[in-house]
């Protein structure tokens, strides 16, 4: 694993012409949002913050998204059980 | 007694996870020519061969959807034969509730699974992360914990 990161690292360096710091920083970044997003719309699934909120912070579409998931997760789930 | 017809989705994503057996918990399980097609486009599970099923032809006239070829198959199956359409596709989902179609997908089986007494809880919760972190199946991490959160509750 630690070898393919270090490989596709190189590999986006040379192809963007950049150096791989710089792809490490990116790529710290966007790991960061994602862990963001996922944190506000776990406090949103939780009811620990309301819909507009989590809007707010994090965009309407990924909001929207998450609730059709959740919908269909908790169908399923209760399908299982009964079925 | 359940009779589904599986689309692509949970075959792919169960064995993923190495569960694909798991689609035996379904009592009479059909899959279309045409997503079986779209499995051979890649490489069919060998699991695939452990569980009984039935290779069903489609006839897919009138269902005009905007689904690939193997979603709109087995959803022309599920619809004709009265039975549960398998898909993990959000857009199949809304296609299928539309035309009064059960629809339920990779996680309506694992729990399925528990509830048959093929997996423990803790096996099944553990399954349901695994479908989130370690297959294709797009799924927010939050939203599986609220499913296993709702597991716990029985």
């Amino acid at each position: 694993m630690a070898t393919d990161l270090t490989e596709r690292v190189q590999e986006i360096a040379e192809a963007r012409g950049i150096p791989e710091s710089e792809i490490l920083e990116q790529a710290l970044e966007r790991g960061v949002e994602d862990l963001w997003v996922d944190l506000v719309l776990s406090r949103y699934v939780n009811d620990e913050i309301d819909r507009e909120t989590a809007i707010d912070l994090v965009g309407r579409d990924r909001v929207k998204r998450a609730e059709r998931e959740l919908q269909t997760v908790e169908d399923d789930v209760r399908w299982g059980l009964s079925a | 007694m359940i009779l589904a017809v599986a689309d692509t989705g949970p075959i792919i994503h169960l064995d993923e996870i190495g569960v694909l057996e798991l689609l035996s918990v379904i009592d009479e399980v059909l899959i279309p020519q045409t997503v079986y097609q779209e499995l051979e486009a890649g490489t069919i599970p060998p699991a695939l061969e452990s569980i009984e099923y039935e290779l069903v032809e489609a006839d897919v006239t009138g269902h005009d959807v905007d689904l690939d070829p193997g979603e709109t198959a087995a959803l022309a199956v599920a619809s004709e034969r009265t039975a549960v359409l398998l898909t993990d596709d959000l857009a199949a989902r809304d296609a299928a509730n539309a035309r009064d179609v059960e629809v339920h997908g990779s996680i309506g089986i694992i729990v399925l699974a528990y509830s048959r007494g093929e997996l423990a809880k803790s096996e099944a919760a553990k399954l349901m992360r695994a479908l989130q972190a370690e297959t294709s199946l797009f799924i927010t991490d939050a939203v599986v914990e609220r499913g296993i959160a709702l597991l716990d509750e029985t």
